[in-house]
């Protein structure tokens, strides 16, 4: 059941790192056909969620993270979304990305509604459909880079020559294919957060979450970080990314505004695609 | 710093009321287990007579069967014949000498409300008081003139004085035993014996004996040992016969005060035995031994298999208690190491780190240590409980207290040094790097 | 499944995986043996001593005075005795089984036999023996009361008639004729005729090697001045038996000394105290052991769990289900413990030969001692780990958006 040919589509963009650039046509992602639902239009909503709230109650105190939440996010979309310390944008992600329930409404994520789903469906779909990159990077300290990459596709249930091959990928996908045996604790934290890219892309998802995925890095490692991203961007994956950083924000194709967790202010439209063709930062971040 | 330190750990300690409970009682478990039998075999192997034990030996010889030996070892048997103890009594080469038998013997006590009842002697010769030197409460021993004067006279030990007397001064009174009339000389203290140890034949823990007589008067009225008593080969019937065979009931015991008179005392031996073999006796070959009281002690196995096997364990149980230990406050000083980038970022030097951590697992030791010691008092009352013989060696005497107390702290110290020096290692920057 | 990241992650923390594993370790090696010295003491003591234990008592008399006739008293005891209401059968008995002290000897098939064929018990009593001890006579005859003679006590022993227990019988004479063979309690002449077999009846010393070897010898034969006798009294009468009989005594004769009565339950019990105390304080050892084993492996179980609660959120978040946490868990424990326990297989011979030198009849630990310690600890580790490894499951995704 692994053998399937699902190949991840950014796969020999950027073998060797440093080395001159070449665009190759992608190919489109094919869905994975174990999922309850295998159909995609290539104009269809990805993640569509519907007056949702989230309360938290603790010790008789009520905080309402998100109230009366909307918001749809299209098939291959990059969508950054910005708004003041607390006003709940860790929570939408959270929520966008099954890692918590809500307390009420609706979400659809890729034409599933999620509300019906119970921990181990939810897990399931989190492994196979979406991809998380933190803050925090979230490396397990104790896992070298290839142990790490593979943590997800071992919950995926890959074969180990599949495994391998996609590690490899992912990991030559960020310039990381030397550094397999290391640990987390021998790299720097572009590097840190570049492995973290690379474990949220080696199960090929159509959904990337990131959390601040730059909070943690100069300005300059957090430009190659966001390179990179656009990059997959362009391959095809949807992106959902918080920022707190408006220059980051403004590269993306559509900004998302959370206040008091309400959307304030979303662009409808795509904005045009910036893309950098600096090729010293991408050497810097190697 | 101390008393801050030593409040940070308490609060740690607190906080963590199920962890800590279960290393402090790790360590008592394991102190008290390994101390509870360590005191058990130091009780029942020490020397007791630790001054003149190395002057004091024990008289084998080989008068056994030729064709199979008396022990499977090879070893000479473990009592001496009546005419060979006699003979070595006679010549008296030895700086001080005794023979000595164990005697069942009933007492018929004046006091009519009291019933007759049976006691055991010890039948031995003058020299005994002055060799094992128990301590007197009235009185003296015997002297030698009244072993060659088959008198009878005869010593209490203070149990028997008591029940008789009254624990009052019976010297000069007399005492029934057997139908005969003896003249109480000397009434002991309260002689305390951990094991019989100079008479290993019938058991090293069991009852001690209540009285003292001269040998020869034993001898005179045909009483018979209520010890062991072993053949190799058949005698003639009638008491005569008897104290001419070759049968070993008697055990025989020398003081020799210098290495030279050991010496001495064993070419005697050689020559008495050769000797003997011209009349036919002693065919084995000659095996001739002297040991003194602690290698006797281990000969006979006065510490038992058992014991042993159970101390080893007990030491082994203390060893998995502490391995338990250590991984605990590892994992809980691991668990901390934010908390030390943070402080030795904040100016602790890995001394105050330390001292701090240090102080941790000392209290976990010490307390672990001091109910590790109340426990080790159970356990010696529960081998009391199992063992009745071992009344006299299941006690904590001061030696082993201290030991114990000393062996917690060791311990915990012990195992609270690996994980602090981790503890210590932590990099003031670790934390503020990655996760 | 996914042992070889789990390892390696083990690897990077060595120290607590060598702390665990040793203790794994040691509790094996000290589980097995203590068990396998528990079961050799067990089948010790229960080992049949052939009599009928539960209705059988006996004392010492010690008469004393010039006066006292020792063979008359006897005989007086045992008329008085046998006539005591609840009393089913007197003998006077030299010693009885595992009582501790008495009488062995060789013995031989030819004169002067240059070492015995075999050492044997010797019961000195007369021709109520068989029925008194409650042993069964299984060949031959039991002794007719004209072969218990009067004897002196001196050096020697010179009966004309012996009975033997069958395992005697059939070390002296293998082809299991036993019955009117001649036999040798001595090295010269005369001989003595096996004239009946029981089918058991223990040596006097638990510890012997010639526990199954035991002979009777009818004779009235008092050790000086004191005989022993054994009283087997009508079913559950024993105890009210004691008591008549005490009474009995101390009115019959003045100049002697009736010693305490002891069962034979009680004897039996003293026999093996030892080894009694040795089982119960092994067990001690292994319970305390276990437990102590087990709550180390829940305390580290605990830490490892709350120090790695973001990483098991992040797992989490990339799709691992709670099932899989859980999983993770058990199988490091598994893991470690497996590690463990393969040292341990190796400890635990090393302690059996430990054991061996310093004990004196101790056998090497059957290899069949491993593996069911193995399971024990496997099971035991998994048990232990099961708490800490479901509160490892519940560790909520969000945790790895959430956490500091
Ligand atoms: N587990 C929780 N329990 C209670 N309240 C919570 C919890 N998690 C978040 N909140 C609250 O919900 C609100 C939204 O928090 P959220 O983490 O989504 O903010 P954010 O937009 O990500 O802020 P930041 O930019 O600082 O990360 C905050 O008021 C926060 O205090
Ligand atoms: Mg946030």
């Amino acid at each position: 059941m692994t053998d399937e040919p699902n190949v991840c589509a950014i796969r020999g963009l950027r073998s060797i790192p440093g080395a001159a650039r070449r665009i190759t046509p992608m190919p489109t992602i094919l869905a994975d056909p174990r999922l309850p639902i295998s159909f995609t239009e290539p104009e269809g909503v990805m993640l569509k969620m519907q007056h949702l709230s989230k309360v938290y109650r603790t010790h008789m105190v009520e905080t309402h993270a998100l109230r009366d939440f909307s918001i749809h996010v299209r098939d291959g979309e990059f969508v950054a979304v910005t708004g003041p310390s607390g006003s709940g944008k860790t929570t939408f992600l959270n929520i966008a990305g099954l890692l918590e329930e809500f307390t009420s409404g609706e979400f659809w994520l890729d034409g599933v509604a999620v509300s019906g789903l119970n921990d181990n469906a939810r897990s399931k779909l989190r492994n196979e459909k979406i991809g998380f990159i933190f803050q925090g990077f979230n490396l397990i300290p104790d896992l070298n880079l290839f142990d790490n990459v593979d943590v997800p596709l071992r919950y995926r249930g890959y074969n180990a020559a599949e495994r391998r091959k996609r590690i490899e990928e992912s990991l030559a996908r960020v310039g990381l294919s030397s550094r397999m045996k290391h640990y987390p604790s021998e790299l720097s934290g572009g590097q840190q957060q570049r492995v973290a890219i690379a474990r949220a892309l080696a199960g090929s998802p159509r959904l990337l979450m990131a959390d601040e995925p730059t909070g943690n890095l100069d300005s300059l490692m957090a430009r190659g970080v966001m390179e990179l991203l656009e990059e997959i961007n362009r391959a095809g994956t949807t992106i959902i990314m918080v920022t707190h950083d408006p220059e980051l924000a403004a590269r993306a194709q559509r900004n998302v505004h959370v206040m008091d967790g309400q959307v304030t202010d979303f662009d409808a439209e795509p904005k045009l695609r910036m893309q950098s063709r600096d090729a010293d930062i991408e050497e810097a971040v190697v | 710093m101390f008393s801050y330190y030593l409040q940070l750990g308490l609060r740690s300690l607190r906080r963590n009321p199920i962890l800590t409970a279960l290393m402090v009682l790790g360590i008592a478990l394991g102190i008290a287990a390994s101390m509870t039998t360590l005191t058990v075999m130091h009780l029942m192997g020490s020397d007791p007579i630790p001054w003149k034990s190395s002057n004091l030996h024990y008289v084998q010889m080989d008068n056994w069967d030729p064709n199979s030996p008396y022990n499977p070892d090879g070893s000479p048997p473990d009592q001496v014949t009546y005419r060979d103890a006699v003979a070595l009594m006679e010549a008296g080469k030895a700086d001080k000498q005794v023979a000595m038998f164990k005697l069942a013997l009933p007492v018929q006590p004046v006091n009519p409300e009291l019933k007759p009842f049976r006691a055991l002697a010890r039948v031995t010769y003058a020299d005994f008081f002055a060799m094992f030197e128990p301590p007197f409460a009235y009185g003296g021993g015997w002297n030698h003139d009244q072993d060659a004067q088959h008198a009878r006279v005869v010593v209490l030990g203070n149990g028997i004085n008591e029940k008789l007397f009254g624990g009052q001064n019976s010297v000069g009174k007399t005492v029934r035993l057997d139908g005969n009339d003896y003249t109480i000389v000397g009434v002991l203290g309260d002689w305390k014996l951990r094991s019989r140890y100079y008479d290993l034949t019938v058991g090293a823990f069991a009852d001690p004996d209540d009285m003292f007589m001269p040998f020869t008067t034993a001898i005179d009225l045909k009483q018979r040992s209520s010890g062991n008593n072993s053949c190799w080969t058949s005698s003639a019937d009638g008491w005569d016969a008897y104290l001419q065979s070759d049968c070993v009931w008697i055990q025989m015991w020398v003081q020799l005060d210098s290495p030279a008179r050991l010496a001495e005392y064993q070419s005697f031996l050689d020559a008495y035995v050769n000797e003997q073999k011209k009349s036919g006796r002693f065919q084995r070959p000659l095996n001739n031994r002297l040991p003194d009281v602690n290698t006797w002690m281990a000969d006979q196995k006065v510490v038992s298999g058992d014991v042993k096997v159970q101390t080893g364990l007990g030491f082994a149980f203390l060893a998995v208690c502490l391995v338990n230990t250590i991984g605990l406050l590892l994992a809980k000083f691991t668990r901390k190491a934010g908390e030390i980038g943070l402080r030795r970022a904040l100016g602790a030097s890995r001394r105050d780190i330390f001292g701090q951590f240090l102080i941790e697992s000392g209290v976990v030791g010490l307390s672990g240590g001091m109910i590790g010691l109340l426990l080790t008092g159970f356990g010696l009352i529960a081998v009391r409980a199992l063992y009745t013989n071992y009344k006299t060696v299941a006690q904590l005497d001061w030696v082993m207290v201290a030991t114990t107390v000393l062996l917690a702290v060791a311990a915990a110290v012990l195992a609270g040094l690996y994980p602090t020096w981790r503890a210590c290692q932590v990099a003031p920057a670790a934390q503020l790097k990655t996760q | 499944m996914e042992i070889r990241p789990i390892i390696s992650a083990l690897m990077r923390s060595k120290v607590a995986m060598i702390l665990i594993g040793l203790q794994v370790a040691l509790t094996l090696a000290i589980v097995c043996n203590s068990l396998f010295i528990i079961s050799q003491r067990f089948e010790r003591m229960q080992r049949p001593s052939g009599m009928n234990e539960t209705d059988t008592f006996y004392f010492g008399s010690s008469g004393f005075g010039r006066g006292y006739d020792a063979r008359a008293t006897q005989k007086a005891d045992l008329q008085l005795l046998r006539q005591l209401p609840g009393v089913a059968a007197v003998t006077p008995a030299w010693s009885v089984p595992l009582s501790g002290g008495g009488w062995d000897s060789g013995i031989s098939l030819q004169p002067r036999q240059k070492t015995a064929t075999a050492d044997s018990a010797i019961y000195i009593v007369d021709d109520a023996a068989v029925n008194t001890f409650g042993t069964h006579l299984i060949a031959g005859r039991d002794f007719k009361p004209e072969e218990v003679v009067d004897t002196a006590f001196g050096g020697s022993l010179h009966p004309a008639v012996v009975i033997v227990t069958k395992a005697l019988a059939d070390k002296l004479f293998p082809a299991g004729d036993a019955v009117g063979k001649q036999i040798y309690m001595d090295q010269d002449p005369p001989t003595s005729t096996i004239i009946g077999v029981v089918d058991r009846l223990q040596h006097m010393r638990a510890e012997s090697s010639s526990i199954e070897y035991s002979t009777l010898v009818p004779a009235y034969m008092p050790y000086d001045n004191f005989t022993r006798y054994l009283v087997r009294t009508e079913p559950g009468r024993r105890d009210e038996v004691m008591k008549s009989v005490e009474q009995k005594l101390a009115e019959s004769n003045r100049n002697r000394i009736v010693s305490k009565m002891r069962t034979l339950e009680q004897t039996r019990r003293d026999a093996y105290a030892d080894d009694r105390a040795m089982m119960i304080i092994l067990g001690t050892v292994i319970v305390a052991l276990l437990t102590i084993t087990a709550l180390g492996i829940v305390g580290m179980a605990s830490f490892w769990v709350a120090q790695r609660t973001k990483q098991i959120g992040t797992r989490r978040a990339l799709g691992a289900t709670r099932f899989d946490i859980l999983r993770y868990f058990l199988t490091e424990n598994f893991v470690i413990t497996t590690l463990g326990l393969l040292v341990g297989g190796a400890l635990t011979y090393v302690l059996s030969l430990w054991l061996l030198t310093h004990t004196d009849g101790a056998k090497l630990l059957p290899w069949y001692y491993v593996p069911i310690g193995f399971a024990c600890l496997w099971l035991l580790g998994q048990i232990a780990v099961l708490g800490p490894a479901t509160r490892a499951s519940r560790v909520p995704p969000a945790v790895a958006t959430r956490s500091v």
